[in-house]
């Protein structure tokens, strides 16, 4: 993992890093990334609690801002303070990472018919096929 | 005429009376995610892209009842993801056809058949199948072999036992005007009750002049595929859409036409955009700044001429003034002239 202070504006090159924001606005560009990232990450925070899952919305015009999560293990989500967040590690995959048309069309016919089988085993097995 | 009329009825007095009450922004539409997992992985699909665990999430009936009430919509169209994944979606349709909502339950086939069972044919569900070319073209952008004769089996099945259906077909600059007639013409031989289309949308951050031409090229393609019409063709949306994707009309996106509600909560702005989620419906049109999206106003605008946002345009022209309903009366009545 790669140590920051604050991110580039772009969640696809994220993906294993970690930004540790020194003031409130890196704080918020760092946590603005973290909303756009497809994939979970783990958040620091200032009681010494770590929690790892979903950024799915966030509010920097609320008093207090605060960011919505879904924690992996855990059924609802949790409400967090920008304050409270110490550091961002991105360390869930990037689910969104690779997957668009282009990249589709590009591979191989052979690569393609290989992650088809996969997907298509996967939805067996989780009963949806 | 491809929606029945007593859907029309309702859809024109719900438009009539939010206009004759004075309601600037209404919605026409409910998008229901009741879930985002989904059995087929389409490439360039940018709604399952999720963590297993966010994947796993579901709506429950009384969230999906209570949005589409509080959204008070006509019309509630379920996507996802693959709606028939979700052990509740009978129960969750079955609620809504209870309210009178006209529902359009988004599916790829796949399990369609086997589900048939599980729900009662109504003049208020209507199966709406994903298929987005012939054989060839649907299998390549379903990224799996065969769901076409799946799908195509699965229709033929629905019909049999009664259930309006349609289909939903998503074009790219790509597709070849030709084949995409034929599908046409497939599709109305298999009875389909009409089919519905809309250019793909595209998240690319291009300059101005780009996102121009490729505007120009889906107004080029829609009116290579749409000029001379057959007569059989049905198509179950506004022709003024239709126009608009051909360039005959120009339209201003209407965002909050087509409301989305999934398990993160109200989407902000709308189904394809998202900026952010609020709790409840009157949160999202009273905190929502609508001025910042559309065409010539947000850069992941400037290419969408998708029928979430540009649809309810058409409908708002239709009943907006005696010009825009004579042109829809024209395009109803006599499509071919098109």
């Amino acid at each position: 993992m790669t140590a920051d202070k604050s991110p580039s504006s772009d969640a696809q090159n994220s993906e294993g890093r970690v930004f540790r924001p020194a003031n409130d606005a890196e704080r918020g560009q760092a946590i603005e990334v973290a909303f756009d990232y497809r994939g979970d990450v783990t958040l620091d925070l200032a009681s010494g609690e770590t929690v790892v899952g979903y950024i799915f919305n966030r509010n920097s015009a609320a008093s207090p801002p605060a960011l919505q999560i879904f924690p992996r293990d855990q059924p609802g989500s949790r409400v967090i303070p920008y304050a409270a967040v110490r550091a961002i590690a991105f360390t869930g995959e990037d689910t969104a990472s690779g997957k668009s048309w282009e990249t589709w069309v590009q591979k191989k016919e052979s690569e393609r018919k290989a992650e088809a089988e996969q997907i298509k085993a996967e939805a067996q097995a989780r009963g949806h096929l | 005429m491809a929606v029945p009329v007593a859907q029309m009825f309702t859809v024109t007095k719900y438009v009539l009376t939010q206009k004759l009450t004075g309601v600037k922004r209404y919605p026409l539409v409910l998008m229901l995610e009741p879930l985002f997992r989904c059995n087929l992985a389409c490439a360039g699909c940018g709604k399952i892209q999720y963590p297993d665990h966010v994947l796993d999430k579901r709506l429950t009936p009384e969230q999906c009842w209570a949005a589409a009430e509080e959204c008070g919509a006509p019309i509630v169209s379920i996507p996802g993801g693959e709606p028939l994944i979700h052990p509740d979606m009978p129960a969750i349709v079955q609620g809504l056809v209870e309210r009178k909502k006209y529902v359009y339950l988004c599916t790829n086939a796949i399990l369609l058949e086997r589900k048939l069972d599980e729900y009662q044919p109504s003049p208020y569900l209507t199966f709406s199948i994903h298929m987005d070319g012939l054989q060839e073209e649907h299998d390549l952008a379903v990224c799996r072999d065969g769901i076409y004769d799946v799908a195509v089996k699965a229709i033929k099945a629905a019909l049999k036992r009664g259930f309006r259906v349609t289909t939903n077909t998503t074009l790219f600059d790509d597709a070849a005007p030709e084949r995409i007639r034929k599908f046409f013409d497939a599709m109305m031989e298999l009875g389909v009750e009409g089919m519905m289309i809309s250019p793909g949308y595209s998240y690319e951050k291009a300059p101005d002049k780009k996102n121009f031409l490729k505007r120009q090229r889906t107004r080029e393609l829609f009116s290579r595929i749409l000029h001379r019409p057959k007569s059989g063709w049905r198509f179950n949306q506004s022709p003024l859409f239709l126009d608009f994707l051909m360039g005959k009309v120009d339209y201003q996106c209407t965002p909050w036409g087509n409301p989305t509600y999934n398990v993160f909560g109200w989407q902000k702005p709308c189904y394809l955009l998202q900026d952010g989620y609020v709790a409840t419906f009157r949160e999202l049109m009273d905190q929502t700044d609508w001025d910042s999206y559309g065409t010539g106003r947000n850069e992941k605008c400037a290419d969408c001429m998708v029928h979430c946002g540009y649809e309810a345009s058409a409908v708002d022209d239709t009943f907006g003034s005696l010009r825009g309903f004579g042109r829809t009366v024209v395009a109803t009545l006599m499509p071919t002239s098109r």
